[in-house]
């Protein structure tokens, strides 16, 4: 399932049984068209969300994870387009939903927050009109003196100082972390089912980033949305998510409960990108490992696994060259649920369940 | 606010004063001498000397300029020895009519600029994009002069539906009762429609002609800053709340990318205030435009001075004007600097 395209079979637009996911996201694929070829940015991503669940979506840049979220938002602007895939949304198809019945779920039933607050806010509007703009589309029967006191309690909520004064300022008042809690507090706004944070603290500078996150850490608690977190920062996905996504070349190639995906990496991009996580105690013993090579080029998707000319384990496989390999299940330790996409998955399993066995 | 406000109109105040200098001192300095002028040709050295002392032309120049300056605020703008009437009365009977037709074409480039940028950048059509391109281009290449006569010869020659080259209105049509001397204006203050149609008809041709090269220069000028903003992120913010792409680009787009386009607004909307000789010419338009090229070929100088004076008076309200829509528009210009808040 997870290789081939979810056709828009008839009626599934309102499954009955969507198990328990509030997001449901099934053979998403999107691409960016231009003259020079198609760049096939999001190939076949499939992702489930649980109510409350916090779900992280990890890889470098240029993997897909910003096109993915854009994409299950209908957002992606020309040249780029969602060209299959199925998106269930508390139950209905998204992906199949014209712009104007997109306008009552986009901000209502799940929203979004990007990477950089200094540019996410319109510079000439102020604070409370870029909230209320939310407010006053998804609860209009507030009108607008509701709307505004909303806002104030949104405000308040993101841990503004005196917002019932800061409401009329404009963003350039703002400093970038107030900014961001502007954004989460207008994502928020609508009590919305899920939440995508598109490297919501990538912008901000360390102790700025810890605020940040403790406070949607909090907010997204109180409120019981689920959340899917983008973000490249390994430290951040340990100490916020339930369950991590490991994405590369637009594609997910390992997906785990997160102290699983920590303990035992199964795909090697996923154990490549662990070890270049830096770490203060080695940094005397040499440069700070990286991942030799560059992720494919898009346009023209090789034959084989995607990562075979960076990879240690693929050298001289034949296989690894010729084969994309499927998603396995990497059954037999810790939470059900997890793959990855390796011809040598069941290997590695076997050999960490060998490990664990010597050392337990 | 205020305090924007303020500092800007004591600028201009400034600015006004500096070219009032810059009006008296030029004419000061030109090789024609107004005593020779006014005296004549066979005139003696003692008449032409008597005459200089009349004209207060020996007083020292700082007198002479509060003189000028006194009599300005006065009314006394001078007198037009080549048409031998006061100044004042030439450009009250003109200026009007150059405001007019200067509006209108302001109008037609600024609201065709808007519509049509909006066109060729909200729906991403490259083929319409092209075309109202390709206009403009054409726009901005093309002689004023020469425009004006094709129109003139396609309308008028050979379509015969609009006026000819006989100025505001037609020659067997009354002026409105004088308010504001714009013929439509005063002729729908008082009511009269066929006087307002007539006045409109007069003034399509030459306005559309006149905001031809404007409309094509703001065209670009949005296009571009549109452009340019709709890549940003706060669009797509506007979007992921629910609005509608359309509100989305009116409420977020265009104010931001509308703010290079007011500042080249102001510019050149206070050079058509100004009137233009080549349009006013061929529509026989009796405007400021042909009024100073008389005066200039004349060398009545009074006349140019007084035109220089109004031309600047002109730029500098319209830019105090510009300065305080760009408060309104864009917060981030109204506080003196970014960091008192």
């Amino acid at each position: 399932m997870s290789t081939s395209v979810a056709e828009h079979g008839q009626g599934a637009g309102l499954s009955p049984e969507h198990g328990g996911h509030v997001l449901r996201v099934a053979g998403l694929q999107s691409e960016f068209r231009s003259r020079r070829g198609t760049v096939k940015a999001v190939r076949a991503v499939s992702l489930e969300l649980e109510p409350g669940q916090r779900v992280g979506i990890v890889g470098e840049s240029g993997s897909g994870k910003s096109a993915f979220a854009l994409s299950v938002l209908g957002l992606l602007e020309p040249p780029g387009y969602v060209v299959g895939g199925e998106v269930i949304l508390n139950g209905r198809n998204i992906a199949e939903l014209d712009d104007r019945q997109m306008q009552t779920v986009r901000g209502k039933e799940i929203s979004i927050v990007f990477q950089d607050p200094m540019s996410a806010l319109n510079p000439v509007k102020t604070i409370g009109q870029q909230i209320t703009e939310t407010i006053r589309k998804h609860q209009p029967q507030l009108g607008k003196k509701g709307a505004r006191a909303a806002a104030i309690e949104l405000l308040r909520d993101v841990e503004v100082p005196a917002a019932g004064r800061r409401i009329d300022d404009y963003p350039h008042q703002y400093s970038g972390g107030m900014r961001q809690r502007v954004m989460i507090a207008i994502a928020l706004a609508n009590q919305p089912n899920v939440l995508i944070a598109d490297e919501p603290t990538t912008a901000l500078d360390v102790t700025t980033q810890a605020q940040v996150l403790t406070l949607l850490d909090r907010l997204v608690t109180e409120r019981g949305t689920a959340v899917i977190l983008i973000t490249h920062n390994l430290g951040i996905v340990a100490q916020f998510c339930d369950v991590v996504y490991v994405m590369y070349a637009g594609r997910v190639v390992e997906r785990a409960a997160t102290a699983d995906l920590f303990a035992h990496p199964v795909h090697p991009y996923t154990e490549a990108l662990l070890r270049a996580v830096p770490r203060p105690d080695q940094l005397a013993q040499g440069p700070l490992p990286s991942i030799p090579g560059a992720p494919p080029n898009l346009a023209e998707v090789a034959p084989g696994c995607s990562f075979e000319s960076r990879c240690p384990l693929g050298r001289g496989h034949k296989l690894c060259r010729t084969e994309v390999p499927v998603s396995t299940a990497a059954i037999g330790f810790g939470s059900g649920g997890a793959t990855a996409e390796c011809h040598f998955a069941k290997e590695r399993v076997a050999e960490y369940l060998d490990g664990d066995a010597t050392t337990a | 606010m205020l305090k924007l406000v303020l500092t800007r109109t004591a600028a201009s105040l400034v600015a006004i004063f500096g070219a009032s200098i810059l009006a008296f001192v030029l004419l000061r300095v030109a090789p024609a001498d107004p005593a020779r002028l006014l005296a004549g040709p066979f005139a003696t050295e003692e008449v032409v000397e008597a005459q200089r002392v009349a004209l207060g032309l020996k007083d020292s120049l700082v007198s002479q300029y509060f003189r000028y300056i006194g009599d300005f605020f006065q009314g006394d703008w001078g007198f037009s020895f080549s048409v031998g009437r006061p100044v004042i009365d030439q450009i009250g009977s003109r200026l009007p009519a150059s405001i007019e037709l200067g509006l209108y074409a302001f109008i037609f480039a600024l609201v065709g600029a808007v519509i049509c940028a909006l066109l060729a950048t909200y729906r991403r059509r490259r083929a319409v994009d092209h075309t109202i391109n390709g206009f403009a281009l054409f726009g901005l290449g093309t002689p004023p002069f020469w425009l004006a006569l094709i129109v003139l010869l396609v309308f008028f020659g050979i379509l015969d539906i609009l006026p000819g080259p006989e100025g505001r209105l037609s020659p067997r049509q009354e002026a409105p009762p004088e308010v504001t001397r714009m013929y439509t204006i005063d002729a729908l203050l008082a009511g009269q429609l066929g006087t307002f149609f007539d006045a409109g008809k007069h003034l399509l041709l030459p306005a559309l002609v006149l905001g031809f090269a404007p409309w094509a220069f703001f065209f670009r000028l949005l296009r571009a800053s549109l452009l340019e903003v709709s890549g940003e992120q706060y669009l797509a913010t506007a979007r992921s709340k629910g609005i509608r792409r359309w509100t989305a680009f009116r409420r977020h787009a265009l104010p931001n990318a509308f703010l290079p386009t007011l500042t080249a607004a102001g510019l050149i909307f206070a050079a058509l205030l100004a009137g233009s000789v080549l349009v006013e010419s061929v529509y026989q338009w009796p405007g400021l435009g042909a009024l100073v090229r008389d005066g200039v070929i004349e060398q009545d100088y009074a006349v140019v001075q007084a035109f220089i004076l109004i031309g600047a008076f002109a730029y500098v309200v319209v830019n105090l004007v510009v300065d305080i829509l760009y408060g309104v528009i864009d917060p981030r210009t109204r506080t003196g600097s970014a960091v008192t808040k």
